[in-house]
């Protein structure tokens, strides 16, 4: 028989095992895993457990996150298949499971449509793994408007005051030391037309009226605005090794550009007579889904912890961390791929509670 | 394996541990609310102005008592 090797690398592990026929390989990625505890309950040799979580977490602990025995292990591959965020891989020959046909995957996916974008960056900032860049190129300002401008250098005086107060940037003078062969502080003035955004400042600042502009979009709106020029472009990426399809981006976007799917249905119940606000579910949750309630003086609030069922995956690692056994996390449908094989499909279906 | 465990050489008494323990909140409401716990059943108490742990083994190693701690005498390891 062909033995299992394990490496750890820092907190990564990996169990192998390579026989003339076949190379199995587990590997284990601990700044991805949320310590949810799922491939501790599914693991069919009970090689898989979880580690302390909270003092990993809170504390600052030195420890991985899972321990894996290769001595039990039998590199079947079920942990890594219903890992809700992927930090367990399982490949085959060099081939992930997740891409060989037979073996169930978890469905779930979170996806940004590039086409209804308008990248606001409310998802970038929302995003509770941080899992989320949105890269935008905006307009020149000076294509958003259009208008005329002219400096009579005649009745200028180089006081400086509209190059000072520009907002754009768009005025310049040449000043220089009075000579007495030119005995001036500027020897000119000039606006930048590509910068100008017509918002009249140098006009109404102008102490000798010198200035002479007028915006045109104000007086007549759009129309001479090359609609091209105005567009904001931008790209929207998801780190998926990051991501938890929590659904936080779905649920912040003006305009349903985000879509999110859950690999669990479930309940997340809170008990709040047992809950004593100790704060380790708040820490331990990977989807932002628990918070303190705002504090009311002089109010006796009714919930110690608030829960914001819409972001949970139904992960249960709130409920592993509870030190008072005041959460409770039900999983009523685990959604994957199709299996012929009916001691993986009982497995799958055991994640239910 | 990691266990919670206190210096007592570090240990002002300040009861920070005691009160924020959610463990010993469920044992014993009164300490959550800064009242010494009225019963020896809690994980930790104050005892002569320094921290002592009764019932280690009820700990679950939340993490909770070593944030609320000014002094590191109690901690995980």
């Amino acid at each position: 028989m062909v033995a299992n090797v394990k490496e750890v690398k820092a907190k990564e592990v990996t169990v192998k095992r390579a026989s003339p026929e076949e190379k199995r390989e587990l590997s284990f990625k601990d700044e991805i895993c949320v310590g949810c505890g799922i491939c501790e309950k599914i693991c069919p040799v009970q090689a898989i457990e979880l580690g302390p979580i909270n003092a990993i977490e809170r504390t600052g602990v030195e420890e991985s996150k899972i321990s894996i025995d290769e001595t039990k292990c039998v590199l079947c591959g079920m942990c890594s298949s219903v890992c809700p965020v992927d930090a367990l891989e399982f490949d085959i020959d060099e081939k992930s499971i997740k891409e060989i046909e037979g073996y169930p995957k978890l469905i779930k996916s979170a996806e940004i449509s590039d086409e209804d974008c308008i990248y606001c960056k409310a998802c970038e900032t929302a995003c509770p793994r941080d899992a989320i860049t949105i890269a935008r190129v905006l307009p020149d300002r000076s294509k958003l408007v259009t208008g005329e401008i002219e400096i009579d250098k005649e009745t200028c005086v180089s006081c400086g005051i509209c190059e000072e107060m520009c907002p754009a940037d768009a005025i310049t003078m040449e000043h220089h030391e009075p000579t007495s062969a030119e005995p001036t502080v500027s020897t000119d003035i000039n606006v930048d037309k590509e910068k100008c955004v017509y918002c009249l400042i140098c006009k109404k600042s102008c102490p000798v009226d010198a200035i002479k502009a007028v915006c045109r979009s104000c007086s007549y709106g759009e129309y001479d605005l090359n609609p091209e020029d105005t567009e904001i472009k931008g790209s929207s990426f998801i780190d998926e090794e990051a991501c938890v399809d929590c659904g936080w981006c779905q649920e912040i976007c003006p305009v349903d550009a985000a879509h999110v799917e859950k690999a669990f249905e479930g309940e997340l119940l809170i008990d709040q007579e047992k809950c004593e606000a100790c704060g380790a579910c708040l820490e331990i949750c990977p989807c932002n889904v628990l918070s303190f309630p705002k504090e009311e003086f002089g109010k006796q609030g009714a919930e110690n912890v608030r829960a914001e069922e819409k972001y949970c995956i139904y992960c249960g690692a709130c409920e592993k961390a509870c030190p008072v056994e005041a959460i409770e996390v039900k999983r009523t449908a685990v959604k994957h791929t199709p299996t012929k094989s009916k001691s993986w499909e009982k497995k799958m279906e055991s994640l239910k509670t | 394996m990691v266990e919670l465990k206190v210096d007592q050489d570090k240990c002002l008494g300040c009861g920070n541990c005691v009160v924020s323990c959610p463990v010993n909140g469920a044992i014993s409401p009164e300490s959550a609310g800064g009242h010494g716990p009225k019963t020896e059943e809690v994980i930790m108490m104050v005892e002569n102005g320094l921290v002592k742990l009764f019932n280690v083994d009820k700990c679950t190693q939340c993490g909770t008592c070593p944030l609320f701690c000014p002094t590191d005498a109690i901690y995980l390891e």
